[in-house]
Order: C-alpha cells, then sequence, then structure tokens
C-alpha cells in the first residue's frame, strides 16, 4: 500500500508540475479565446437564424469546445514532452526517485488535469453563452462534453506517445492523421466492404488499419454513431451507459498504448 | 586542499566495471565508441574529480550513472545497488551538464517537486528549498520564472535541486560551467562543506585549477579511456623538473648570462618547457628570470649571477602541475585543453 502511495505522490507531483507549466503558457489561453469567441460568434449567427438561436449556440459552442480542444491536446501531447527531451529538462528528474513509467504517466495526468479545467471552463463559459440567451445547458449537453473531453484524453494519449519517438511536426501531423481516420471510421469501413474492394488485398489492410487506429467517432455528438442511430443533442442523445463505455474504450486505449510505449527495454534520453 | 588526514575510507560508493558505451548513428549504423570499458571505484566521504578534455566521455559516463542511457556493457553499482534502483536514487543527488528547466516555473516551485520526488512532506520542503535557494544565492530571485534565469542562475537552481534531497552522493556534472569567479568559488566552498559533512562528491570537470583545489582523488578519461585513477599526490612526479631562477643585475651580466647559458635543453626538457617558457632567459619587470634543467646548472648559474655583482631574488624547483599531468595523459598541448 505504501508503495502504491509513493508511487501516486511522484506521479501527481510531477503532474502538478506539468499543469503548472502548461497553464502558464500564453498559447494554450489565445486558443481557449478563439474558442470563447466563436461562442460569442454563435451569438451573431442565432440573430440571423429564424428562432434557431439557441441550436446554434448549442452546435458552435459545442464545435468550438470539439476543434480547439483537438488542437489543445496536439499542442500539449505533442509539445510537452517533447520540449523535455528537446531542452532536456528530463536529465534532472529521470535520475530521481521515481520509475521512468511513473515521470511518463505523471506527464499525462497533467495534461488531463489541465484539458480537463480548460474543458470545465469552456463549457461554463457555453454555460453562460446558452443562459444568456434563454436556454438550458441539461444534462444532454454534459453528456456530449464529457464525450468531446474523453475524445481529447485519447488524442491527447495518442499524441504524446508519438511523439516519445518523433519529432514534434510529425507527431502532430501523425496524431492528426489518426484523428481524422479515425472520425471517419465509419465511411472507411464501408468502403473496405465495398465491392471494389470486398476480399482484395487493400480491403483487408483498411480493415486492419481500422482495428488498430482508435474509434474516435465513438465520441462523435452529433451523427450516427456504433449502432447505426442518429444522435443529435437535440433530440435523442447517447445514454449515461454508453458515455462509460466510451470512458472504458478510452482507458483501454490509453493504457495499450501506455503498455506498447513501456514494454520495450527503456531508450537512451539522448 | 584536499584533506591530509583523510580517514582510511571505509567503502565504495560507486563501482564501475568494464563500463562501455557505443553510440550507432546514421543510416550507415556508423559506431561510435564514447566510453571504451572503464573501471574505478569511488570511496564515501571523497571528492573523486572526474576529468578530461571536451569529448572525452566524462558526461557519457554520468549519464550512465544516472540511468539517462544504457550502457553497451560492463556493470555499475551506485551504494550497493543497480543503475535505477529507487532506494539507491533517493540517496543521490544529480547536476546534469549545462541544466534546463521549466520555464514557466519559479525556483521555489521546482524545489517543491523535486522535494516531493523524495518524498519530503511540505514543511520540510519548503524549509529545504529556503535554505538552499539562500545558500547558493537565489532567494531574490525565487519567485521569478525560470524563464528570467541567466546560465548561472540556472546552474544554482541545479546546484540546489541535486541537494534537495540531501544525500549521500552527490553526483556534478561540470558543476563551476557558466559560473562567474564569485560563483566558482562559492561552489568550491560549497562541494569541501559537503565532504566536511561526510558527503561523496563525484565531479567532472575540464577546468584544472578547480580540481586541484578540491579533489582527493581524481581519475583522468581521455577518448573514452581511463588513463589515470588517484590521489594527486601519487599521480603527480615528485621529481624536479626544472627550477625557475629570479634575479636582478646590470646589464652587462644579463648579457653575459646569456650567452653562456644559452640553449642547453635537451629535446625531452624542451618539449616539458614548452608551454611555460619558449625562452630560458626573459625580462620581467620584477627581474631576469632563468630556467635551469640540472641541479649542476642551477648552482653554476647562482654562482656566476653573485659573481658578477648580481643579486638572486627567488629560486623555485617546479614539480609536475596538474596540468602537465593532464596534458601527458591527454597527449595534446595544454592550449587545446583549456576552455
Amino acid at each position: 500500500m505504501e508503495v502504491i502511495v509513493g508511487s501516486v505522490e511522484r506521479m501527481w507531483a510531477i503532474a502538478l508540475n506539468t499543469f503548472r507549466e502548461a497553464v502558464r503558457n500564453k498559447v494554450l489561453a489565445i486558443l481557449v479565446l478563439f474558442a470563447v469567441a466563436l461562442m460569442a460568434f454563435s451569438l451573431v449567427l442565432g440573430q440571423l437564424s429564424l428562432h434557431e438561436e439557441i441550436r446554434i449556440i448549442k452546435d458552435l459552442g459545442l464545435a468550438g469546445i470539439s476543434i480547439f480542444g483537438v488542437i489543445i491536446a496536439l499542442f500539449l501531447g505533442v509539445n510537452l514532452l517533447s520540449k523535455e527531451l528537446d531542452r532536456k529538462t528530463v536529465y534532472a528528474i529521470i535520475p530521481k526517485p521515481l520509475h521512468r513509467w511513473e515521470f511518463l504517466l505523471g506527464k499525462y495526468l497533467g495534461m488531463v488535469v489541465t484539458m480537463t479545467a480548460l474543458v470545465a471552463l469552456m463549457s461554463l463559459v457555453l454555460m453562460a453563452f446558452l443562459a444568456v440567451q434563454g436556454g438550458r445547458h441539461g444534462v444532454t449537453m454534459v453528456r456530449a462534453e464529457i464525450l468531446i473531453w474523453l475524445e481529447l484524453l485519447l488524442l491527447m494519449a495518442v499524441a504524446m506517445l508519438f511523439s516519445s519517438f518523433s519529432s514534434p511536426w510529425l507527431s502532430a501531423m501523425m496524431a492528426a492523421g489518426l484523428w481524422v481516420i479515425g472520425r471517419n471510421s465509419a465511411e472507411l469501413e464501408a468502403f473496405a466492404g465495398s465491392p471494389k474492394l470486398e476480399d482484395s488485398f487493400g480491403g483487408d489492410l483498411l480493415g486492419f488499419i481500422l482495428e488498430v487506429v482508435p474509434d474516435f467517432r465513438m465520441f462523435y455528438v452529433s451523427g450516427a454513431n456504433f449502432d447505426e442511430a442518429v444522435v443529435s443533442v437535440h433530440e435523442s442523445f447517447v445514454s449515461w451507459g454508453y458515455v462509460a463505455s466510451a470512458g472504458a474504450y478510452c482507458l483501454a486505449y490509453a493504457a495499450f498504448a501506455w503498455r506498447w510505449r513501456s514494454s520495450p527495454s527503456p531508450r537512451d534520453f539522448t | 586542499m584536499p584533506r591530509a588526514d583523510r580517514p582510511q575510507m571505509a567503502s565504495s560508493v560507486l563501482t564501475i566495471e568494464n563500463l562501455r558505451k557505443e553510440f550507432v548513428r546514421g543510416l550507415l549504423r556508423k559506431r561510435t565508441v564514447a566510453v571504451d570499458g572503464i573501471s574505478f571505484e569511488v570511496e564515501a566521504g571523497e571528492v573523486f574529480g572526474f576529468l578530461g578534455p571536451n569529448g572525452a566521455g566524462k558526461t557519457t559516463t554520468m549519464k550512465m550513472l544516472m540511468g539517462l542511457i544504457l550502457p553497451t556493457s560492463g556493470a555499475v553499482s551506485i551504494l550497493g545497488a543497480p543503475v535505477g534502483d529507487l532506494a539507491a536514487k533517493r540517496r543521490i543527488g544529480y547536476l546534469p551538464e549545462n541544466p534546463y528547466f521549466y520555464d514557466y516555473l519559479t525556483a521555489t516551485e521546482f524545489l517543491h517537486m523535486v522535494g516531493s520526488l523524495y518524498g519530503l512532506d511540505r514543511s520540510l520542503r519548503a524549509r529545504r528549498a529556503g535554505e538552499l535557494l539562500e545558500r547558493v544565492g537565489l532567494s531574490m530571485a525565487k519567485n521569478r520564472s525560470m524563464r528570467s534565469y541567466s546560465k548561472g542562475m540556472l546552474q544554482r537552481v541545479g546546484l540546489a535541486q541535486a541537494l534537495m534531497g540531501d544525500p549521500e552522493l552527490v553526483v556534478l556534472d561540470e558543476p563551476m560551467s557558466g559560473l562567474d569567479p564569485i560563483g566558482r568559488r562559492e561552489v568550491r566552498e560549497l562541494m569541501l562543506e559537503l565532504r566536511e559533512r561526510g558527503k561523496t562528491v563525484f565531479f567532472s570537470t575540464h577546468i584544472l585549477a578547480d580540481a586541484n583545489m578540491l579533489c582527493d582523488r581524481v581519475g583522468i578519461i581521455v577518448k573514452g579511456t581511463l588513463r589515470d585513477v588517484g590521489q594527486l599526490g601519487e599521480l603527480l612526479s615528485p621529481k624536479v623538473h626544472r627550477v625557475d631562477v629570479l634575479w636582478t643585475g646590470p646589464e652587462s651580466l644579463r648579457e653575459q648570462l646569456r650567452k653562456d647559458f644559452a640553449g642547453g635543453l635537451d629535446e625531452g626538457a624542451a618539449e616539458a618547457a614548452e608551454d611555460a617558457e619558449a625562452e630560458r632567459h626573459r625580462s620581467r619587470s620584477e627581474g631576469e628570470h632563468f630556467v635551469a634543467h640540472s641541479q649542476g646548472e642551477v648552482d653554476r648559474f647562482l654562482a656566476a649571477v653573485v659573481a658578477g655583482g648580481g643579486a638572486v631574488v627567488q629560486v623555485t624547483p617546479q614539480r609536475e602541475t596538474l596540468e602537465e599531468l593532464f596534458v601527458r595523459d591527454a597527449g595534446v598541448k595544454a592550449e587545446e585543453q583549456r576552455s
């Protein structure tokens, strides 16, 4: 028990450090401001619509959290670890009494705390904009925001995985590429099963890629979901059970990524 | 000065056996041997200087000891445990070469984090961070973000973080790097204070004056190979290899002695004297300077000075210095070693 407590304390120390370092970076503040600006713009767009102000604010607000969240997730996931390696700050940390995996997990935990704070902040701003227009930020919106948050956590894990062995730009491009593939997995699945590709090497390869690539579609808050049912935050939406299953998928995939990262003998920090 | 009355050392805190590191680079998988099978021990309570020219393998060795890179072969035992052992790590403090820390953190926040990694409680962390920042002369900047720090200030934070866990073994990679003369003196004093408190200090440097003043023992590494290990007194040759004579006298005597004692350097002596004195006779503000290479020559020269009406100011026998030993081991000229 003492060992676990010690390990958690060490990871938390790294996480707190990472959180402080991240939130004091002006780039993050600018990105959040852009998201807020998009929400503010939805007020203007709402005025142009025909009695659909609330719908516009919800759609653009969630889109803002998602789009800028993805940019922030890529920035954090790629930047924070590679900066440690580039600037060699890691040289002062790794010789301290902690395991390498505790350092890496601590970094990720710090990013999770940072992203949680940012998503919560953007959600509160969205709630305020809805309140101004007389709308209600109900349970459906909370579920949608949690799904976006889970998607961002998974994307950060993927970005961090790439950044542990690749340059920041390449890592960002690869992680963004996987996100695009993951978001469009339904279309790609349909394409792999189409008569053109059926039973061909290309079809098998695409099928394999879709098995490996994280299924970001699972966190998509507007459109067809896994069971082919169309979901929308304005009408039908997923249950808490679905949110929990998406969370379990996120955790399982992140754990798999971490295991893959940690299983070979530790790399030289050169 | 190294302690002359150092007690017999009881145990080894660091044992390195046949440590080797090869780097494989490029598409052609070209192999570079950075450290080539070195073996030595660092005993408890001593200050051990790890000397070598730039690119000799000092930092690579230290990185292997700290678990930052993996050795190609060989074994390392630190405080009786293999590299990476968590219990042993709690008793080690490490300062990396040219340290860099988090831009947006303050020195106090960073030291708190390091204290947490060592398992210190909040009050002890606060007390130790305050004491250490005061000790390294950073208390005035302790709440400023480290992005505004100069290189010397970062070096001081590096020293403070290395000592945060009150370690038994302090490993310092070029601790004087980036410091001004006052800073260097403060670090020397800090290292001597650590030794007085019974800590073991293992540090690398290519500044020989620092090593000369601090080290109980030194190890000299050149091109990845350990050339010498031992106490300075053992490594430095006790043989007097030249005698410097400072004298004054009239111009006529100067000319006479330059003529009578011209040349006469054998090949080895000339090589040894090369970086100290290009010529045997030199005029200086305090008088005339003459370099003699045998006792007989000293006797004859002194007699000639007195007989010619001159006065002998100073006679200084010169033994081998650490710099000369270093140059001898490195096999290059002293000028090439200085930075």
